[in-house]
């Protein structure tokens, strides 16, 4: 049996997942501390990709990283990097369709940290860096800790974006659900069987390990 | 170090304009819950900023509205001690202290840190966290991690007010002593009067974002300069009156619902004839006259004769609502338990008070 889509879904989402991480936390915490003109709308935009249906989102992914695209023109003809039809466009895919579920949480845990706490600490002469080291994170960690496995999960299981975005080329930007789909399709119960287990296992797994990161000392 | 304060702020339903100038003393703001008092610390401290004002430590200059000057609270070197205490719950009581100690790790440091452990009372509760501590030792390490960072005032936030009787007691000792080794330029905030009293030489009256008086708290406490002053510090019988006559040493003042009072004439009072003035007196310096004896020539002054309405206990003393004839005015007493005893008072007795001329207070 090809383990391919394995390793491939294994690599995306990990590498979703360190971008969703590295800017979340960095836009939670503009959230969760800053007043800004427009906030709200910042706020439905990042939650958008909870409840457009996938095809849309891929629909507006392969309109701006494609050929024809700003985003997708410059990338390739500066940078020489193609998004659309490659493992990188299921890393955007998975990337967007995961973000608002890693700055939910984590934007609650920063909230959660209490103004206080801070001012307390910024009061006793430490800068802002220093107290993000020391007060906010270390009292956030675990609501970013269960973010970062929810957006795991959510860059693991990613289908429609993927499908519309990446494609489906065997060996190449088939990840694990279009394979579990294309098995079907197929008439390939055996490997969808297999795959299904697998995925079944590690969502398992997963929302376990959420719900005990989530589970709070303090 | 003297600290010069002058800060407005609008806030929803009322604004702020407030003047401080303290020296190395402390200094208790007093007021009821709402009045501003917080946010006149929060404001010294820079956690919320000012829409106008300055704010002078020393010589130098934390905020400035018209230089555009704003220090950050990080270089304010300011002690604050918040009401809930903001202690950090995922550090230990030592790292709570040491935090922001500045040669947290220096011989120095070390011996200053373990000297703020055991004049707190912490020794043995180095390694515990925050959450289980009581609620008297959170505070005694919330002032112990404030005293560490050596700041040059300290802004106290209700200090005690989350603690039940008997700690809050033991604790305002503290507070004094500490304060008495540490000669820190300290602003207290607080609601309780026996408080206020107890622990600041000087007293500013926080009502509605302005401070309505300010001075040493025997000044404030028995000679308040507005009706408001009187209610908070305790006069708890404040009348209307005019003035009738006067002359160097006496005024006498005609009250709606209680007739003419005579009261002692304070030089700088201005008591013109018909001036409309108030007149209160505390609830323990009203005395009540034994029926069975003559008056005493001394307390002739100011007797008034009211039926007993009502008693109410509070513990060691008990609360009597007098009602006199005219308008059925509320007198309000407070006599030692065993006075009640002694004089046999109970409701519906009819009794003499006098409002001794001494105690009666006149607000022009």
């Amino acid at each position: 049996m090809d383990l391919f889509p394995l390793f491939l879904t294994a690599k995306v989402s990990f590498i979703a997942t360190f971008f969703t991480v590295i800017i979340g936390l960095a836009v939670a915490l503009v959230m969760a501390r800053r007043d800004f003109f427009g906030k709200r709308i910042v706020d439905v935009l990042i939650m958008q990709p909870l409840v457009i249906p996938p095809t849309v989102l891929g629909y507006y992914l392969l309109t701006v990283f494609g050929r024809s695209g700003p985003i997708g023109r410059f990338l390739e003809d500066v940078l020489g990097i193609q998004i659309v039809f490659t493992w990188k466009g299921a890393v955007v895919a998975a990337f967007i369709s995961s973000f608002p579920l890693f700055v939910k949480p984590a934007r609650a845990a920063f909230e959660s940290v209490g103004k206080d706490l801070e001012d307390a600490a910024r009061l006793l002469g430490k800068t802002e860096f220093e107290i993000i080291k020391t007060i906010t994170l270390p009292l956030a960690w675990r609501g970013i800790a269960a973010g970062a496995v929810m957006a795991f999960a959510r860059a693991t299981g990613e289908f429609g974006a993927t499908l519309m975005i990446a494609g489906n080329i065997p060996g190449l930007t088939q990840t694990l659900p279009i394979a579990i789909y294309d098995a079907v399709q197929a008439g390939q119960s055996s490997v969808a069987n297999t795959l299904v287990g697998v995925i079944t296992l590690f969502s398992f797994v997963v929302l376990f390990a959420a719900g005990r990161f989530t589970k709070g000392r303090f | 170090m003297a600290l010069d304060v002058k800060l407005k702020k609008g806030l929803e339903g009322f604004d702020i304009d407030v003047e401080l100038l303290l020296d190395e003393e402390l200094l208790v703001l007093f007021g009821p819950s709402g009045a501003g008092k917080t946010m006149i610390l929060k404001m010294i401290s820079g956690i919320v900023r000012p829409d106008a004002g300055r704010v002078t430590l020393g010589s130098e200059r934390l905020f400035d509205s018209e230089a555009g000057l704003n220090v950050p609270i990080r270089d304010r070197k300011i002690g604050y001690l918040f009401q809930d205490y903001a202690l950090f719950p995922h550090m230990t009581v030592a790292a709570n202290i040491t935090y922001g100690s500045l040669d947290p790790k220096g011989a120095a440091g070390t011996r200053k840190v373990a000297d703020l452990i055991a004049l707190m009372r912490l020794s043995g509760l180095e390694q515990r966290y925050p959450h289980e501590l009581s609620g008297g030792q959170k505070q005694r390490v919330a002032l112990a991690r404030t005293l560490a960072s050596e700041p040059d005032i300290l802004l106290l936030d209700e200090p005690f007010s989350a603690l039940d009787y008997q700690v809050r007691e033991k604790l305002r000792m503290d507070l004094l002593n500490i304060h008495k080794m540490f000669p820190i330029t300290t602003v207290l905030v607080t609601h309780d009067l026996e408080e206020a009293f107890m622990l600041g030489k000087r007293m500013a009256v926080v009502n509605n974002g302005r401070i309505e008086q300010m001075g040493l708290r025997e000044e404030v406490f028995y000679r308040p300069k507005t009706r408001n002053v009187a209610r908070f510090m305790g006069f708890r019988n404040i009348f209307d009156g005019v003035v009738v006559s006067t002359d160097s040493l006496y005024a006498v003042i005609d009250c709606k619902g209680l007739g003419l009072v005579k009261a002692i004439r304070q030089p700088e009072a201005d008591l013109r004839q018909g001036k409309a003035v108030s007149l209160c007196i505390r609830p323990e310096e009203i005395l009540v006259i034994r029926p069975d004896r003559a008056v005493d020539p001394k307390i002739q002054d100011n007797i008034f004769e009211c039926e007993i309405v009502s008693t109410i206990g509070r513990g060691s003393t008990h609360i009597l609502f007098l009602k006199t004839g005219i308008n059925d005015t509320l007198l309000k007493v407070e006599l030692p338990n065993f006075v009640l005893r002694k004089l046999g008072l109970a409701t519906g007795r009819v009794v003499r008070v006098s409002l001794k001329k001494e105690s009666v207070w006149v607000i022009t």
